[in-house]
């Protein structure tokens, strides 16, 4: 009875968390003079108010899920990956360039291609600094986030020099974005909304993913190379091979995100100069949702609805009751300080209750040294 | 381009590298001890943004620069609660952080964006800077220029000369050592911990009130200049000196990439600004390659003359992190 109990807190604590989030954004709220139950009322109803905003709602989270996958995969094997933006951005220029490329082909060969030109273009992203760490050891957090600007750079050089539309270049202002895709090139609306069929693919994906972790030897000795490298290796498992897949198959998810927000959403690439400009941060937020899921595959999907809810009712409350957009990107840190502080938190206390149950298996024997590490790591 | 103004380009090089110094020092500091202050870029930004802040309400510029050093002692004393005392982990805590001050920094310096602000005025030394070349280049700088020489030298002979700086070496490679030769290990990386992210909260007051006077928000080019610090530290091997080697070749190459741009017109400009990211992700690879398994085997391999020289190479540019880098210590 006990431990379902602290199971189901378990399960319920990213919720916690989020609510004491909003609490203090509520307190700082209070101190611009606006009441917080007027404006959260407005988060609410711009994110699930009605059939538009909630598709729009999931809309947000499709990037965000994707991104969350790979996160599962990487986290799992042990290897931080910071470099959704770049690997997001990467991505999503490939797959503009095949559907400005080839437009002599049938829409949905390209649509195909596309997709996978864009999971290719974020596993090499995620590639170089997967490599990096499996073979040269080379911190992989420094690396992607130096990827992170590196791609950012590849992006503004491109739409402003070899990509740009055409009829910008012709014209003074120049702003730096691509062609618009051809309208039979664009995934397929679900309902008369924004919705398209990306949202199912990350739907998709999420079960694959699953599969892959669990039912498949590539999946457990990913886990496996990431709970501990050391009896990998002696069991045999070429552990660099698959810390490197880790991160390639992590860049991938993100890089598919990338093609997917423009053959969905946006039908172009436009930047603004920043990275967040095209992605939204969904590389960052995915990690987050990913980690609220709980490095869960399935568990990612409410997660990133969560998470999608929260950016679009953002937004509304903005526009509702005038307060300055920066409260909202604070708030947004807020909860993710929140949600992964809790899932540390979360992860101490299961520790602390296997190492009570290891004692009690055996009584008056002292704790071996190297439980006593892996406790306090 | 005349000799002239490439001494005072030169210059100008010494003082843009300050920030960077200040950072990196800190950082090496507070690794030293065994934590890893990963919050480097949002405590930079939060830092700059507060002391610009103060620095314009109080119109007092050593305010200011009390209060970037607050900012960042304040960031770790986070970091060294929740891996000291909650015993977290590092690079959890380190990137939230990173993640959150950076939004902070935008969110409350939203009223200081664009206004005018007081600046560290130059102080050029009476006497040296008369002198021909190193005048110029070393002497004719503003206060915290001057900071950063002494910054160097001050940490250098701390970590290597002194008792205290020995300990401090000793609770970052062999905590449970020094616990026995009777130091108190915990309390000991809170202290330094804390002093290192003061230090680096000296580098958000530098440029704000220095280098790049003003704020300007997030897009005001320093958001990314603390996760290049932290691989400076990397490539400074957690030598002082050798760290701020690495930030005054970074800040050159910066540098340099500006006077070229003009002279190589077929070169775009993203190029140039780009180029210190796979600079530094090549210099980790340099730093790291004589530790990987593999090179020494394919080594082996080679002739002996060909295999020592190319050994000796890979020797000089290692560096290892300290051994208790980012484990809790528990004393039992």
């Amino acid at each position: 009875m006990r431990t379902r109990m602290s199971a189901l807190f378990d399960a319920l604590l990213p919720v916690i968390a989020t609510l004491a989030a909003l609490a203090v954004g509520a307190v700082m709220l209070l101190i611009l003079g606006v009441s917080p139950v007027t404006a959260y009322a407005a988060l609410f109803d711009g994110a699930f108010g009605s059939f538009n905003a909630f598709a729009e709602t999931l809309v947000k989270a499709t990037p965000l899920l994707l991104v969350a996958l790979g996160i599962c995969i990487s986290f799992r094997g042990d290897v931080i990956n910071i470099g959704g933006e770049g690997q997001m951005i990467v991505g999503a220029l490939l797959a503009t360039w095949v559907g400005l490329t080839f437009t002599e082909v049938p829409g949905w060969l390209i649509v195909v291609f596309a997709m996978l030109a864009g999971f290719l273009g974020g596993a090499v992203w995620g590639g170089i600094p997967g490599l990096l760490k499996a073979y040269f050891n080379v911190n992989e957090i420094l690396s992607t986030v130096m990827m992170n600007a590196i791609a950012v750079q590849l992006m503004n050089f491109l739409l402003r020099g070899p990509m740009i539309d055409p009829s910008q270049a012709q014209l003074a202002s120049k702003i730096p974005q691509t062609a618009r895709l051809l309208d039979e090139f664009h995934l397929a609306r679900l309902a008369p909304t924004r919705l398209h069929a990306g949202a199912l693919i990350a739907v998709g994906l999420a079960f694959v993913v699953y599969i892959l972790l669990w039912r498949t030897t590539l999946g457990y000795r990913i886990r496996a190379v990431g709970q501990n490298p050391h009896a990998s290796r002696y069991a045999g498992i070429k552990t660099a091979r698959y810390m490197a897949l880790a991160l390639i198959l992590s860049g991938a998810f993100a890089g598919l995100a990338g093609a997917v927000q423009v053959y969905g959403v946006n039908y172009r690439m436009i930047t603004d100069g920043s990275a967040s400009g095209f992605t939204g941060a969904a590389g960052f937020n995915g990690i987050v949702a990913a980690l609220f899921g709980q490095l869960h595959p399935i568990l990612s999907i409410p997660a990133s609805i969560l998470f999608g809810a929260l950016l679009v009712g953002a937004n509304s409350m903005q526009r509702a009751i005038q307060i300055p957009s920066a409260l909202i990107t604070a708030l947004n840190g807020l909860v993710v300080v929140f949600v992964v502080s809790s899932e540390i938190w979360r992860r101490r206390r299961q520790r602390r209750r296997l190492a009570v149950a290891k004692e009690e298996e055996t009584p008056g024997r002292p704790t071996p040294p190297e439980v006593q590490k892996e406790a306090a790591r | 381009m005349t000799t002239e103004m490439i001494l005072v380009g030169l210059a100008g090089v010494l003082a843009a590298a300050a920030p960077v110094i200040f950072a990196v020092i800190g950082e090496t500091i507070s690794e030293r001890a065994g934590v890893i202050n990963l919050s480097m870029n949002g405590t930079i930004l939060l830092s700059a943004m507060a002391s610009f802040g103060v620095a314009v309400t109080t119109d007092n510029l050593l305010l200011g620069f009390l209060m970037g050093m607050f900012v960042g002692a304040l960031v770790a004393l986070v970091i060294a609660f929740g891996n000291i005392t909650l015993r977290q982990s590092q690079v959890a805590i380190g990137f939230v952080l990173a993640l959150i001050c950076r939004d902070l920094s935008d969110f409350l310096g939203n009223p200081f964006v664009g206004q005018p602000g007081p600046r560290l005025p130059f102080a050029p030394i009476a006497g040296l800077a008369d002198i021909p070349v190193i005048g110029t280049l070393f002497f004719r700088q503003d206060l915290m220029t001057y900071a950063s020489y002494l910054f160097i030298i001050l940490a250098w002979v701390f970590v290597y000369k002194t008792r205290p700086g020995l300990m401090l070496q000793g609770i970052g490679e062999k905590p449970a050592a020094a616990f026995v030769r009777g130091a108190n290990v915990n309390r000991m990386r809170y202290f330094y911990t804390i002093l290192g992210g003061a230090i680096i909260g000296l580098a958000g007051p530098t440029f704000s009130l220095s280098v790049k006077a003003g704020w300007k928000g997030t897009l005001s080019g320093l958001d990314g200049i603390g996760w290049i610090a932290l691989a400076i530290t990397i490539f400074g091997g957690w030598n002082p000196l050798r760290a701020a080697f690495g930030a005054y070749l970074f800040a050159f190459l910066q540098w340099l990439g500006l006077v070229l741009q003009p002279s190589l017109p077929g070169v775009p400009s993203q190029v140039l600004q780009v180029a210190p990211f796979p600079l530094m992700i090549l210099t980790l690879l340099l730093v790291n390659i004589g530790n990987a398994e593999w090179v020494g085997r394919t080594l082996a391999a080679l002739p002996e003359p060909t295999r020592r020289f190319i050994a000796r190479g890979l020797r000089a540019m290692r560096a290892s992190p300290p051994a208790a880098l980012g484990v809790p210590f528990e004393s039992e």
